[in-house]
């Protein structure tokens, strides 16, 4: 009987799949998932340790400086104590960070103590890094110079072209000259796009879209990231390309610098850099190139913003109205493509585009992955400074903003919960008895008086089994 | 017995069915049967669009159409405020420095499309631009200032089109002076080509007496001196704001501006020498009609002032009216250059329209008809009459089936258009009247709420009724049959239309905060939406249970605010079910004007009567300045322009109206998951582009905690759907009102009152009349006296 009263459970399981969202790493992130012996590699170079030293959090920096110069190992006791104890919570964050990076270990001092010391590689490249010496970096090699040399506008207009390349693939736009089978092969790999069901067509996914909406310089590293991924299966080594990449970011904008000297590997590395517009060379043999912009800085983290990417798109220049006009101050392909993702355009002027959004355009955007999230915050990021002039505090009309949500929220009308089943009660009273425990304890989900069924949600149903095992062993 | 009227032949008892609430309260639909004949008088240009202009144009990869080759993007781009597209559609920033010039501009050469915060959208049309040829503006002009504002260069066939429409245009006009009519224009060759058809040759009228200023040709030849623009009551003086953003402005543009401005107000001064030759006064129709089929149609001008025939009336405005500045803008382009143009003015709900009529009336000072659709709206004529002019009681005279003053030598008569166009057997005084009425020559006729008309109706007022200019006052010129456009060669082209949005900034009307509802259908009620049949739909989702508990919250939300509120139903069923379950007062078509009055009346002084019940009856020129709250919670399919006209019964300013963001709210009342989503999408269409944004709401705060609430329970639920099954097919149509036509033919008989009397509660019998479902009662002494 005890067992008759629960003969089947149904487990229905939650098909709202939450979106992978796209991850974006610093260079703390990337480093930190590399595998010590990589990173023993990388901090031969000066100009790595150069780098992880800048990207470290300012206390971190303040400890590696302190002790740059310190020989033996250096209690921990002691290094705690040069902060304050109400700051103890970062220290703490700062000798993990330490510590993941290989930048210092644990090593442990004569009377037991536990003690850091910096990683030997570690402190001698930074030495040589901050104050000389060492061999000269292989980029800097002495070049006669270029007779076609050019200027930093050119190599801005040149990086700015090749990059929106990558983007305009990404956005389905068909004006522009294709990227190589490379290049998709990344974007396929990172998961900015995947191949149509139907076709076979690379389509946008989601995490292409939030790719799209961060600036320029992240996109560049999280690319870049992404590429490196996959530098082994192209048999170059990882090693090697990060460090012409961290030296490429310590490079001067539009001074040219030789090849000379590369290896076979770190060739076919430029030359894709070449194409994502990362560096300039005018022939393929040209012997020389320009490191971009894109190229520079690479590593500093998104946080810092991008005080020397300025010749990225004009900031604001879409005006969205209470009538669902969208009016956007722009001439490039690529941000009309952006915009027709989620809206219907109309007509295209010289300077404007106007559009509308229509409960189809954004239907069609959400089929395709993209959350009403997202449109809003491209929206807002890039409203024209009209906008923000309005007396109210929104920059958006609310009511816009409400309806794309609404329209979202149109396509998840369905609540999934997890629950179990319970049926064939032999009485009504059974019924009866197990619905009102189970409505007063706050478990019911769904019941039928009729069919004598209910549907119990999962957490409660331990103690409504237990329950029940209690009151059919009373009857 | 006269022949049987157009819209209640069907009943028995043609005689005792002329309920005087029927006759006042047509309330004009979209005509429905299309008189062709009637049709003809619009001229060919009218029908040009240029909307076609862009079927070639290339659409891009986005599919957006791609204009870029056709226009060039001047330098100076940024300082300049539109782009015009090859399809006639015109953009506007609002944030552009020359805005104001630029806004002034296109509101004379085009319609509005489109006017929310930023940028608004405008179109060209042959209307339009028939318009601004009428106001005086010149096809140079209009090209050159347009080329001058654009940020890019203005496509070729915009260009044609412009050309096209308004070099034909405008050129002749029909002035009427010393009470002769004159065909006169700038143009002697125009004259010359028109006259040359045999048609226009037979109206002329030669006089064989010695005249003076015939040339060769036989024409007359004038100079005009100069005229002063009459002056608008006490006007605010010129706003000084203007001369604060020289820097950026090119200067062609505020130079052009300036030019075009003087031009337009001082376009006599520069002393045109004129043509004209006299025509018979019995061919003036045939004559317009010929015009109109030459491509040179007629405007008509009232020279009031050398007008000798006609008496003045002495009206004037008190010192006290005061106009806005877009009311005396709006006059302005009216008598433009010291004569009356007919046309249109669309002024939103509330912002003063009648005080513009009231104002021309008394700029002309002749005899003066204003023709509104109901007897209420008689009344508040005649008391803004009072308020505005010098003009009392012994001036003013109504003509309608309840109140006929002595019409005989008063100045100002105000009636209904179906008083007018009444084509039964009238009583031994409304003939007499009638007879005057079409004796007389009137100096100017006010129509208001020009938009309700047909145009069938509108021509029988125009053969009965002789007037030398027409007014026509409206808040939406918007149908949903596209029949508006006629109204262009019936009274005249728009004179001006104001901005919403920036009148409501201004404070001229109301902020209003407009909401949409989303009431969720009970599972019994959607069940029964699914299966039933289409026309029982409408009563299961305008009696959804969650609706009614919305609107009682509502209700009683805003009243413990101390708002007054009006319900709007188009369904009676509903209407009467809500307001009796609610115990508050209705009004709806069969409710009589004395009762009527007096709910109004309640509603405004009674505190105790803060809620009323409407049906669409009160959709317009019920004048309620104290309601600041509508809810709506059943309406007429998609009309755009019944929601506008329901938003104007809130759009009246409040006072106290800076100190909060809002101070009037429209809730519209949607069950969810029905036909009611799309019908609402559709109605808020007009509104949206004025730039009024409606929030939808998907739950309201607090309703669950609000006790009392009817209709909690599934029991009463159900009680409630058994009601709305057993309800008969009519309870579920919307009110039809006499003259609006429609399917089901005769309205008069199918009406059931009292229905719903006999299952409720109605205890505040003092507001409502449920018993009186047939002609009896309805009998008025009055009336009987009417009959003869």
């Amino acid at each position: 009987m005890a067992d008759n009263g629960i003969s089947s459970s149904h487990q229905v399981n939650s098909v709202l799949i939450q979106p992978a969202n796209l991850e974006c790493k610093n260079l703390y992130d990337y480093l930190t998932t590399r595998p010590p012996t990589v990173l023993e590699r990388l901090y031969n170079h000066p100009t790595i340790c150069l780098a992880v030293y800048r990207e470290l959090p300012e206390l971190a920096r303040q400890y590696v400086i302190r002790i740059l110069f310190v020989e033996q190992p250096v209690p921990q006791a002691v290094v705690a104590s040069w902060g304050h104890q109400a700051f103890s919570k970062e220290h703490v964050y700062v000798s993990k960070v330490l510590t993941d990076l290989f930048v210092w270990q644990e090593a442990a001092i004569p009377g037991g103590l536990p003690g850091w010391i910096l990683s030997s590689t570690f402190k001698r490249n930074l030495k040589i890094a901050l104050l000389g010496g060492g061999k000269p970096w292989s980029m800097s090699s002495a070049l006669d110079p270029d007779s076609k040399a050019r200027d930093v506008a050119f190599l801005d207009a040149y990086s700015a072209e090749r990059w929106e390349c990558v983007l305009h693939y990404m956005v389905g736009s068909q004006q522009q000259e294709g990227i190589s089978a490379d290049a998709v092969r990344i974007l396929l790999h990172a998961g900015l796009m995947k191949r149509d069901e139907d076709d076979g067509s690379p389509v946008i996914t989601r995490q292409g879209f939030q790719f799209l909406l961060l600036d320029r310089q992240a996109q560049v590293w999280h690319f870049v990231l992404q590429y490196l991924d996959t530098v082994q299966q192209r048999g170059l080594d990882l090693a090697e390309c990060l460090t012409f990449l961290f030296q490429l970011s310590f490079s001067t904008l539009g001074k040219d610098y030789s090849t000379e000297g590369m290896s076979s590997g770190l060739l076919i590395f430029l030359q894709h850099l070449r194409e994502f517009g990362l560096v300039y060379q005018r022939k393929r043999k040209a012997g020389r190139f320009y490191p971009t912009r894109l190229a520079l800085n690479i590593t500093s983290s998104q946080a810092k913003g991008a005080p020397v990417l300025e010749e990225d798109a004009p900031k604001g220049y879409i005006i969205v109205e209470t009538n669902y006009r969208v009016y956007a101050y722009t001439d490039s392909n690529l941000q009309v493509a952006l915009l027709g993702l989620f809206t219907d355009l109309l007509y295209r002027f010289p300077n404007v585009v106007v559009g509308v959004l229509t409960r189809d355009s954004i239907r069609q955007a959400l089929r395709g992955g993209i959350t009403a999230e997202q449109i809003i915050g491209y929206l807002k990021q890039h409203a024209h400074p009209q906008m923000l002039q309005t007396e109210s505090s929104h920059t958006l009309p609310p009511t816009v903003v409400d309806q794309i949500k609404l329209w979202e929220l149109e396509r998840n009308r369905l609540v999934y919960s997890d629950g179990v089943l319970y049926s064939q009660f032999l009485s009504q009273a059974d019924f009866n008895v197990l619905r009102e425990y189970a409505q007063s304890s706050g478990y019911l989900i769904w019941s039928n008086k009729e069919k004598r069924t209910m549907v119990v949600n999962k957490s409660g149903h331990e103690d409504v089994k237990k329950f029940w095992k209690r009151y059919s062993k009373g009857n | 017995m006269g022949p049987p009227k157009r819209y209640s032949s069907k009943t028995e008892g043609k005689s005792k069915k002329r309920k005087r609430d029927e006759e006042e309260e047509w309330n004009y639909e979209e005509e429905e049967a299309t008189n062709d004949s009637e049709n003809t008088a619009v001229p060919g240009a009218a029908a040009r669009n240029a909307e076609t202009n862009d079927h070639s144009i290339q659409e891009d990869e986005f599919g957006s159409k791609d204009y870029r080759s056709q226009m060039e993007l001047k330098s100076d781009h940024a300082s300049r405020p539109l782009w015009v597209a090859p399809n006639g559609h015109i953009f506007l920033e609002s944030f552009s420095p020359v805005y104001k010039h630029a806004h002034d501009f296109l509101i004379a050469i085009s319609e509005p499309v489109c006017r929310p915060e930023h940028i608004h959208e405008y179109k060209l049309t042959a209307y339009s631009l028939y318009a601004a040829v009428s106001v005086g503006l010149q096809t140079h002009d209009i090209i050159e200032y347009l080329k001058r504002l654009s940020k890019t260069s203005v496509p070729e066939g915009i260009i044609e089109f412009i050309k096209l429409c308004t070099l034909s245009y405008g050129k002749v006009k029909l002035v009427l002076k010393h009470n002769k009519y004159f065909v006169e224009s700038v143009f002697p060759e125009v004259l010359q080509k028109i006259l040359k058809d045999p048609v226009i040759q037979e109206c002329r009228l030669r006089r064989s007496v010695e005249n003076e200023g015939e040339g060769e040709d036989g024409f007359i030849t004038q100079i005009q001196d100069k005229k002063n623009i009459p002056a608008f009551g006490s006007k605010a003086g010129p706003s000084s704001e203007q001369q604060t953003q020289e820097t950026e402005v090119p200067d062609d543009i505020t130079n052009f501006y300036e030019k075009m401005d003087n031009e337009e107000e001082d376009e006599e001064e520069l002393s045109l020498k004129t043509v004209s030759f006299e025509v018979n006064q019995e061919k003036i129709e045939v004559l317009q009609k010929r015009c109109i089929e030459l491509e040179y149609p007629l405007l008509a001008e009232y020279d009031f002032r050398n007008d000798t025939v006609n008496p003045d009336i002495n009206i004037d405005l008190k010192p006290s009216a005061v106009l806005r500045p877009y009311q005396e803008k709006s006059l302005r382009k009216m008598f433009g250059n010291g004569r009356a143009r007919s046309g249109v003015i669309v002024l939103p709900c509330g912002a003063g329209k009648s005080l513009v009529g009231v104002t021309a009336c008394c700029t002309v000072r002749k005899r003066a008809l204003v023709l509104c659709n109901s007897g209420v709206s008689v009344e508040q004529w005649k008391q803004q009459f009072k308020m505005w002019s010098t003009a009392d009681d012994s001036m003013i005279c109504r003509f309608t089936s309840e109140a006929k003053d002595k019409p005989m030598g008063c100045g100002i008569l105000v009636t209904t258009y179906s008083m007018i166009t009444h084509t039964q057997r009238r009583s031994w005084e409304a003939e007499q009247t009638m007879k005057w009425l079409q004796e007389q020559e009137w100096g100017i006729m006010v129509l208001d709420e020009v938009h309700t008309i047909p145009a069938k109706m509108f021509r029988r007022v125009l053969t009965i009724v002789q007037s030398h200019c027409k007014l026509g006052l409206t808040a939406t010129l918007l149908r949903e049959d596209d029949k508006i456009a006629d109204l262009n060669f019936l009274i005249g082209p728009k004179l001006y239309e104001a901005n919403w949005l920036e009148l409501q900034k201004r404070g001229f009307i109301a902020r209003v905060q407009c909401a949409e509802v989303w009431c969720p259908m009970t599972p019994e009620f959607y069940r029964e939406y699914l299966v039933c049949k289409t026309s029982k739909r409408l009563l299961l989702y305008v009696m959804n249970p969650n609706k009614f508990r919305a609107t009682q919250y509502l209700i009683r939300y805003h009243e413990r605010r101390g708002d007054k509120t009006i319900v709007f139903s188009d369904n009676v069923f509903a209407l009467k079910h809500y307001a009796i379950k609610m115990n508050k007062p209705y009004i709806y078509g069969p409710t009589t004007q004395s009762e009527r009055i007096q709910i109004l009346q309640n509603f405004k002084f009674n505190p105790k009567v803060n809620t009323i019940f409407v049906s669409k009856v009160a959709d317009t020129s019920f004048d309620l300045p104290e309601a600041n709250v509508l809810i709506q919670i059943s309406s007429h399919g998609g009309s755009r322009r019944q929601e506008a006209q329901r938003l104007g019964r809130i759009l009246r300013a409040k006072k106290g109206a800076i100190a909060e963001e809002y101070n009037a709210f429209f809730y519209t009342l949607v069950s969810q998951d029905t036909m009611e989503m799309n019908y609402s999408r559709k109605r808020q269409r007009f509104l949206i582009d004025q730039g009024y944004s409606y929030k939808v709401i998907t739950k309201l705060a607090g309703m669950d905690e609000e006790p009392d609430l009817l209709y909690k329970n599934r029991e009463e639920q159900g009680q409630l759907l058994q009601q709305v099954l057993a309800a008969s097919d009519i309870d579920c149509e919307d009110e039809r009102i006499p003259g609006e036509g429609g399917p089901r033919g005769g309205p008069g008989g199918t009406r059931r009152v009292g229905h719903m009397g006999s299952m409720s509660g109605a205890d505040d019998a003092v507001y409502y009349e449920f018993k009186r479902n047939s002609s009896s009662a309805n009998k008025h002494p009055l009336f009987k006296k009417f009959r003869g």
